[in-house]
């Protein structure tokens, strides 16, 4: 009796096991069906009840407490390499020229500057009575120092000042020269920049954030920048904080500049706490922060919106994903064959799996928020497999008795290389490919690796993101032939490569929207990459915090950090 | 006895030389290596940044460059965090410590008293409810136990904290900030020791029921000795010594930080800097961290057999 009771589990257990694993390899063939999914636009929720604000955040009267995921604790502009850094620099540091909540720039440090007719020469203006957190005088020298150490030879950073063309900064790095020629200190409120070349970037890079040279500079020689590591930690600006204190893995803490030029700021205590996607929902709620970006889905939408004392903000980030395509493979330089993918590749149907309406298409080269963006007479690729199937027959690959598209005797098989497992293009791609001729092979790999691999050319496909744009140049660079080093796809259009340098040859934005008008269309035509998607991010934060916008130009560490204040 | 010592402490050297050449091998072998990650930079930036990380020299010469500033004590400087890998391990492995070493503490303890009590009390309620405790132990997801536990004690009840190791903005210092950090520990250790509790209990358990069996606890029961000192001084005794081998393997573990466990807790441990430079390649950190770990298992195996001749002189006099 016992031993058929016991053998009775057994089997019921083992054929448990036997139909689950059944159930996945099903699952992995089955059609990706997604119902049809509205497009969600920006929001912002304003917060209906701010008495419901936890009881932790109101009796914080004098902090506010700003969420941060990976701080490292480099503290020093230009020389961090995380970007997490650069949000907990951005109090401390002040910068000539700042950002209004649009991205364009208005006087912070400066509080006026020139620009020469043939735009090469930029004369910033200082306020009167700057001075650094420690009470000493922020002058012109300052500002000539921190140019003047970007373009040490020993300067490794994530700014390429060489972009600038500041006239004499090639003579410095080689060490011909003992400064810089085109650097001059007019007097202690005037600095005054030559450049050899003209750069629409350029009123934002020269006036960027200053370093003191009496305490950065202290030690410095040219070819020599270890000393600074001393003073990652402990850093020293103009900005509307000073850093009070670090605990690695948890907190940067920080204190009202009692020195700040435009007033110390209301609120006394600033704190970055270092927060993870798995309880960032949880401390918000129960006051821990006072604010934080969290998951983009609606069920965290909700949830903000029925705290009430949450004000919540959806809006589109400066970013767009895409595949590259391996330009340099003779099968993939048929302008026809890229088309075809274009058009054989539900994008929607990505997208609607993917982001579940927090996201859209994208069909130019840049994001939504930047200002050259503009659909007119655009290609937007409309999924059409018909289409692509007629364009690859004309291009001369003709289906083969397996099913898969052949030309002269190769296949046309396509590796395809992404960082996630659970990639959403995968399932997709793989049936829409089927369907129209094209062997698709997905390899998943970690981001190093994806990296060294396109560098060296060894792949067909390749899924990538752009980091945050600010200037339409930042996106299509790397579609120039001539700059061979950021062109890791290998695209080579005659056409695209004179309309990209015409595109930062002239400050003027008018002018600048009708080039990029006419590059986008090029680029449409003859498309360098499958341009994938535009995605949404939320943000919120407790109404208490008024002057507060959590947008995705100006978050937390905008030039209107000082003027926020707390009322609970 | 101090030849038996001798011998075993000698062959750990090569085994540590070995270790860390195939570690280092390894590790440059990877596809891949730090300045990839920066897709921004210019191809001729990258080459004069990999000269001045020394990562252009063929991987025999990056090996003994490495063995012999190891030798001096410099670890290297990491390529993420610029800055010596030493401070900044130093910095987080104490965290990850103090939870391994409370957990490792309260586990064990607990493990012993439970595994005891239903040995000698086999098969009775007490017994199976055990049993059913661990298995339930050993099938939670560490990470699912943690966020319940975070909603229920944190967000619900709000008596204990939701994650970190201070109350945001804390600056007590002394005795209450020792308290407020355990007050922050008691979550993550509660929940590392329950999840560590299931196996350990099952083999003290088995253990003494082996030990209870055996003849010499029959010729004392029939010497007529208390039932307490016969499971306590004589069974006890003899069922603990295969556990200190396991005890002293557990000196890695210590020190190599629990990933999941720290994640969800925002603990600032060891664990994601180790994951963080995995995915970065961060050689320095990686190298040194790995070599510490495999020291550690290398000295704990060092350990478990001096104390194992310590504890049973039938080694001893082999």
């Amino acid at each position: 009796m016992k031993k058929r009771f016991i053998s009775a589990i057994i089997l019921s257990v083992s054929a448990v096991m036997l139909l689950s694993s059944c159930g996945t390899k099903v699952a992995s063939n089955q059609n990706v069906k997604a119902s049809k999914v509205s497009s969600i636009g920006d929001q912002y929720i304003k917060a209906t009840d701010p008495s419901k604000s936890p009881d932790k955040a109101k009796q914080r009267t004098d902090t506010f407490v700003a969420a941060i995921s990976e701080p490292g604790g480099v503290f020093l502009p230009y020389f961090y390499d995380n970007g997490w850094d650069g949000n907990a620099t951005d109090p401390i540091f002040a910068s000539l020229v700042g950002q209004d909540p649009k991205g364009n720039p208005i006087p912070d440090l400066a509080k006026s500057w020139n620009i020469s007719s043939d735009n090469l020469t930029y004369t910033y203006h200082l306020r009167q009575g700057l001075k650094f957190s420690d009470g000493s005088p922020l002058t012109a020298d300052d500002v000539a120092f921190t140019l003047t150490i970007l373009d040490d030879p020993a300067y490794s950073g994530y700014l390429d000042i060489s972009t600038s063309f500041i006239k004499g900064s090639e003579a410095y790095k080689d060490g011909k020269a003992d400064s810089i020629e085109g650097i001059k200190v007019v007097d202690p409120l005037t600095i005054k920049i030559t450049t050899e070349k003209v750069n629409p970037l350029n009123l934002t890079i020269l006036g960027g954030q200053v370093l003191s040279k009496a305490y950065y500079g202290k030690d410095y020689k040219r070819g020599s920048l270890d000393y600074l590591k001393a003073l990652y930690a402990t850093p020293l600006g103009a900005g509307p904080y000073k850093i009070d204190k670090y605990i690695p893995g948890q907190e940067v803490r920080y204190t009202a500049n009692d020195n700040y030029y435009a007033g110390k700021p209301k609120i006394e205590n600033l704190i970055y706490k270092v927060t993870s996607k798995d309880t960032n929902l949880q401390l918000f709620q129960t006051g821990e922060t006072d604010e934080d970006g969290f998951t983009t889905d609606k069920d965290t939408v909700d949830e903000l919106e029925s705290f009430g004392f949450a004000n919540v903000r959806i809006s589109t980030v400066s970013d767009y994903g895409y595949i590259y395509f391996n330009n340099k493979k003779s099968y993939l330089k048929d302008k026809s064959v890229r088309q075809a993918l274009i058009y054989g590749l539900d994008r929607q149907k990505i997208i609607d799996v993917k982001y579940k309406g927090y996201g859209q298409v994208a069909n130019i080269p840049t994001s939504p928020l930047v200002w050259s963006y503009n659909e007119d007479g655009i290609n937007k690729y409309k999924f059409d497999q018909s289409k692509a199937k007629k364009l690859l027959d004309a291009a001369g690959w003709k289906v083969g008795s397996d099913g898969i598209r052949e030309k002269n005797g190769q296949k046309l098989r396509l590796s395809y290389l992404t960082t996630k497992s659970t990639d959403e293009i995968i399932p997709i791609a793989k049936e829409d490919y089927k369907a129209i001729g094209v062997d698709f092979e997905p390899e998943i790999m970690d981001f190093n690796t994806l990296v060294g691999k396109l560098n060296k050319g060894d792949y067909d496909l390749a899924s990538v993101r752009t980091n945050g744009l600010v200037d339409p140049n930042d996106s299509v660079e790397e579609f120039s032939s001539k700059k061979t080093s950021e062109n890791v796809s290998g695209y080579s259009d005659p056409v695209a490569d004179k309309l990209i340098s015409e595109g930062v040859s002239t400050v003027d934005i008018k002018k600048r929207k009708v080039i990029y008008q006419k590059l986008y269309k090029e680029l449409t035509d003859n498309p360098p990459v499958i341009l994938i998607d535009y995605r949404k991010s939320v943000k919120a934060w407790n109404s208490r915090i008024k002057g507060l916008d959590n947008n995705n130009f100006s978050g937390v560490s905008s030039t209107n950090l000082s003027k926020l204040k707390i009322e609970n | 006895m101090k030849k038996y010592i001798l011998r075993r402490f000698i062959h750990m050297i090569p085994t540590l030389i070995g270790v860390s050449v195939i570690i280092f091998y390894l590790f440059a072998l990877m596809p891949g290596d730090y300045i990839d990650s920066n897709r921004q930079i210019t191809a001729q930036r990258a080459h004069d940044l990999r000269v001045l990380y020394g990562l252009d020299k063929p991987i025999i010469m990056r090996y003994f460059i490495w063995v012999k500033n190891a030798m001096e004590g410099n670890f290297g400087f990491s390529l993420k965090y610029l800055e010596s890998v030493t401070k900044l391990i130093n910095q987080y492995i104490w965290n990850s410590f103090i939870i391994a070493i409370v957990t490792l503490a309260l586990t064990w303890s607990i493990a012993l008293v439970i595994g005891v009590y239903t040995a000698t009390k086999q098969h009775s309620l007490f017994d199976r409810l055990v049993t059913l405790g661990v298995f339930a132990s050993l099938s939670f997801p560490s990470f699912f136990l943690g966020l319940l536990m975070i909603k229920f004690f944190g967000v619900d009840l709000k008596i204990l904290p939701l994650g970190g190791m201070i109350d945001t903005g804390s600056t007590s210092t002394g005795l209450s900030y020792v308290l407020e950090v355990i007050r922050h520990m008691i979550l993550p250790v509660g929940i590392l020791t329950f999840l560590s509790i299931g196996s350990l209990t099952r083999y003290f358990r088995s253990g003494m029921i082996d030990a209870l069996k055996l003849d010499f606890i029959r010729t004392a029961r029939a010497k007529g000795l208390k039932e307490r000192t016969i499971v306590f001084k004589h069974a006890l005794k003899n069922a603990i010594l295969p556990a200190i081998t396991l005890l002293a393997f557990e000196l890695p573990g210590l020190f190599s930080g629990a990933i999941i466990t720290e994640q969800i807790f925002n603990w600032p441990g060891i664990g994601r800097l180790q994951l963080e430079a995995l995915s970065f390649r961060d050689y320095p950190v990686l190298m040194t961290f790995t070599m510490l770990l495999s020291f550690l298992t290398i000295m704990g195996n060092f350990f478990a057999d001096v104390l194992y001749a310590v504890a049973d002189p039938r080694i001893r006099l082999k």
